[in-house]
């Protein structure tokens, strides 16, 4: 069964630029830099068990940094997105020091309150970030070939979205994987087994914005253009919603709920009103009736329509 | 900058810093009221805020009622929709997963909804005034220049506050209230309704809310982001502690002078980036906040 | 006489002004059973928590094996060889028996980069799996924490520690709340891992038979102070013990 969805994920990924145009390959192009995000959403969060609501600001640093470094700088794009993904994760362990006085709620709206001052940077460092008027990206390009079109784009973002989704289910699996949700579970007990909580903690925060920031760079693979305007809260919380939704603590839910909720993002962008109140009722119904997300949803009921 | 000005600036700062910052203090209030009772921050405040300032615009402009009647109508339909949303779904929330992770992702909820709905009847598109009720004349305090109005959004705040306190304080409503925020199971022991509690109080909070936007809005444009507001009150609830009814007030004060102040003396640019600064520095330097005790040593 | 393996000298501990302990001292002799016992708030557990470095002590020192490990923190114990349950069940509840067991492991999974990287490191799962065997959780390995009845949370909180392949293993009332039948395979249980291989145990114990067939030694505690210490039989007849326990009238007249 599972080996049977990967194929038809992997034949559906392959066949794409084949059989579809630019709308859907730019579709595709966002839905993957947005499972990317939702990953290091899904290691803070879902992981090590820590509140971290900034996670448009590690997005923005990593559209930021590895534009400007391709823009301005003419850097090749494995080296600009290396250079974004690096520089939101040392902003993440900036982040990890203060986290580590505070738990729950007051770590949640320290978050939000940086997310919320860095958007606010975005949008008044003019000589850098280009304000409120926005900043043109360059294209991308690898020795002296460019990505100007989402097609071009596309095999490279679906190779770092491939990459990242390995890292995450090496990171799960190893033993930092389990140190993490050993400190989600109950930080006394990995202290004795040993686990130095602070350290998970920041390696915790690192690293999910290391993943903000390759997501941030993959934006910049196949988009000319960024404004402050959507590196808020806003983002964060679809990004939220995409992991909860799939199913908060599973690698599967978070890349489930990305692509899902992406779709549904997507198809209700037409009317923003009704976006809103779509969005605001599958998080309450969700909540209400799948606390665990959809995913564990579905599996208990197959699962209970096959044995019953 | 000369010293006549500099005083000039404090006198106006701090008088207008506590007009505005009543209104803070009212919002922190509705939150706290309710994180004391549930341990939940209602992210859904703002929009709470937003919709009943709506909801009066509506029913004043539009249906042309009466003042005398439009409040009351207003402030009753934000405690049915408040009470009925905890009842009808953060109770199951709570029962699906008791994690309270899940029952502010509902708050979120909430908070989209209202925000869409407003949209979606057309009066959220673009910006409108909402009447005042009082003359905007000026005053003048030392030498700060007010509005009559903003006299009487601090004296009703005051009062509402007053009201506030004297609910806790001194009725039998009021204690169960506190019961259940300090220790649901023994206040279920001691006969109280804990679901008609957690019901009223966020009924009462977004009563509260609802003033709150009654008072504000005819100072502000309304737009369907106005509720973006509350986040000056979750950095008012930070400063007082996020569990001190108090707290929430002194915080409201302080957010608001120090917007204020910053406004004048600083760019009012940064105005907007002010309250984040202070949420982060109070809780990097005391996490507890200024109002709240001391976190308890964990026992295993 | 062997050196102590543990040694706590003069140990004070004080909560906002009120001392929970003075002056403490004990020295547990290696391949042991030390019981500590003592009414509910004698200050076991505070003791017990400042040998497992989460609470600081205002004065005294802690040694292990001729270390001082007063100052060092929580998470360096387990690397020491000092292992510890919780009173109130810490366990991982929404991972597997499997998995709990994998992060009690976790000093013994950073040997190589292929350890580090390895979901199930082979030379670790040999030991885990005697464990699991041993303490009778095999047929729960791939069972949630949460899932498992009392009795064999309670198991996993041993079997957890164990894990670490501790030289002194610290226990909080690891019979509290279990049946007669489980409190027997407890006894023989800890009664070989003293005996047969040589781990040194501290148990804080309310359950008396239990501690009185497997302690070495015993160690009472009252209102914070130490009142009494000896071998199980010397402390069963011993005046203030029983005045603790149970008021002076019946010590008296009794």
């Amino acid at each position: 069964m599972r080996i049977f969805g990967l194929l038809l994920a992997a034949i559906v990924l392959i066949a794409l630029p084949f059989f579809t145009t630019g709308y859907v390959i730019y579709l595709a192009n966002i839905l993957l830099t947005f499972t990317v995000l939702c990953l290091g959403l899904h290691i803070v969060i879902g992981e090590a068990g820590q509140f971290s609501l900034a996670h448009a600001a590690f997005y923005g640093i990593g559209i930021y940094v590895t534009g400007i470094a391709g823009t301005k700088y003419g850097l090749p794009f494995p080296v600009t997105m290396l250079i974004g993904g690096v520089a939101a994760a040392a902003v993440g362990f900036v982040i990890g020091v203060i986290a580590l006085r505070m738990r729950d709620i007051y770590l949640a709206l320290a978050t939000f309150a940086f997310g919320e001052a860095m958007q606010w940077l975005f949008q008044n460092w003019d000589a850098v970030t280009g304000g409120p008027n926005g900043l043109r990206i360059a294209p991308a390009h690898l020795f002296g070939h460019e990505f100007v079109t989402d097609k071009d784009a596309y095999p490279v973002v679906v190779l770092f979205a491939l990459l990242m989704i390995g890292l995450t289910i090496l990171i799960s699996r190893a033993r930092l994987g389990r140190a993490l949700r050993a400190v989600r579970e109950s930080e006394v007990a990995a202290q004795a087994m040993g686990i130095p909580v602070q350290r998970a903690k920041l390696l915790a925060f690192g690293l999910s914005a290391f993943f903000a920031g390759i997501a941030g760079g993959m934006f910049t693979l196949f988009s000319t253009f960024i404004h402050p305007e959507s590196l808020g809260f806003s983002t964060t919380m679809l990004a939220l919603t995409m992991v909860v939704v799939g199913g908060l603590g599973s690698i599967g839910g978070a890349v489930g709920g990305a692509i899902v909720f992406g779709l549904i993002s997507e198809l209700l962008r037409q009317a923003p009103s009704f976006q809103e109140i779509a969005y605001g009722l599958i998080l309450i119904i969700f909540m209400m009736y799948a606390p665990k997300g959809l995913f564990a949803f579905l599996a208990d009921k197959f699962g209970r329509a096959r044995h019953g | 900058m000369d010293l006549e000005l500099a005083i000039l600036f404090l006198q106006q700062g701090l008088v207008s810093g506590l007009v505005i910052g009543s209104v803070y203090a009212l919002l922190a209030l509705s939150i706290v009221m309710i994180f004391k009772t549930s341990e939940v921050p209602n992210f859904a405040a703002g929009e709470v805020f937003m919709a009943a300032a709506y909801c009066a615009l509506f029913l004043m402009v539009f249906r042309a009622l009466p003042v005398w009647l439009a409040i009351p109508l207003t402030l009753a339909t934000s405690f049915l929709v408040a009470a009925l949303f905890r009842r009808g779904v953060l109770t199951q929330v709570a029962k699906a997963s008791g994690s309270p992770v899940n029952l502010v992702i509902a708050t979120l909820g909430l908070s989209y909804v209202l925000k869409g709905l407003v949209r979606r009847t057309g009066y959220g598109d673009t910006p409108r005034s909402f009447p005042a009720l009082v003359s905007t004349d000026s005053v003048m305090i030392g030498q700060a220049s007010l509005t009559r109005l903003d006299m009487a959004i601090f004296v009703a705040a005051v009062v509402v506050m007053a009201a506030v306190f004297w609910l806790f304080a001194y009725t039998k409503v009021g204690r169960s209230m506190r019961a259940v925020g300090m220790n649901p199971k023994a206040a279920r022991l001691m006969g109280v309704n804990i679901e008609r509690v957690h019901m009223l109080v966020w009924g009462l909070s977004a009563v509260i809310s609802a003033i709150a936007a009654l008072l504000i809005a005819p100072k502000i444009l309304m737009t369907a982001e106005m509720g973006s507001v509350v986040t000056m009150a979750f950095a008012a609830a930070i400063v007082g502690g996020f569990t001190s009814l108090p707290g929430a007030v002194v915080g409201g004060f302080v957010i608001g002078i120090v917007e204020n102040l910053v406004g004048l003396f600083i760019s009012s640019r940064a105005i907007v980036v002010a309250p984040f600064l202070v949420i982060m520095l109070v809780l990097i330097f005391r996490p507890q906040g200024l109002f709240g005790g001391r976190f308890a040593i964990k026992k295993v | 006489m062997a050196n102590p393996l543990l040694s706590v000298e003069n140990l004070t501990i004080s909560f906002g002004g009120i001392v929970a302990v003075r002056d403490f001292s004990i020295a547990v002799e290696p391949g042991t059973i030390h019981a500590l016992i003592g009414p509910n708030g004698a200050g076991k557990s505070t003791t017990f928590n400042c040998i497992s470095r989460l609470y600081k002590p205002n004065a005294g020192r802690i040694i292990f094996d001729g270390q001082e490990i007063t100052h060092l923190p929580s998470s360096a114990m387990a690397g020491l060889g000092i292992a510890r349950s919780f009173q109130n069940l810490e366990l991982f509840n929404e991972l597997t028996v499997l998995e709990n067991m994998l992060i009690g492991a976790h000093v013994h999974c950073g040997g190589s980069f292929g350890d580090r990287l390895a979901a199930h490191p082979p030379a670790v799962m040999r030991e885990i799996d005697a464990i699991i065997e041993r303490t009778g959780l095999a047929p729960y390995r791939e069972t949630k924490a949460r899932n498992l009845d009392f009795g064999h949370q309670k198991l996993l909180e041993l079997a957890r520690a164990l894990a670490i392949k501790p030289r002194l293993l610290l226990l909080d009332e690891p019979a509290a709340g279990l049946r007669n039948r489980e409190i027997a395979a407890l006894d023989t249980l800890l009664t070989d891992l003293a005996r047969k291989e040589g781990l040194t145990i501290i148990i804080v114990e309310h359950v008396m038979a239990l501690v009185m067939s497997i302690s070495d030694r015993v160690t009472v505690l009252n209102f914070g102070t130490k009142i009494a210490e000896g071998t199980p039989a010397e402390v069963k007849g011993n005046t203030a013990v029983i005045e603790a326990y149970l008021g002076k009238e019946v010590a008296l007249h009794g």
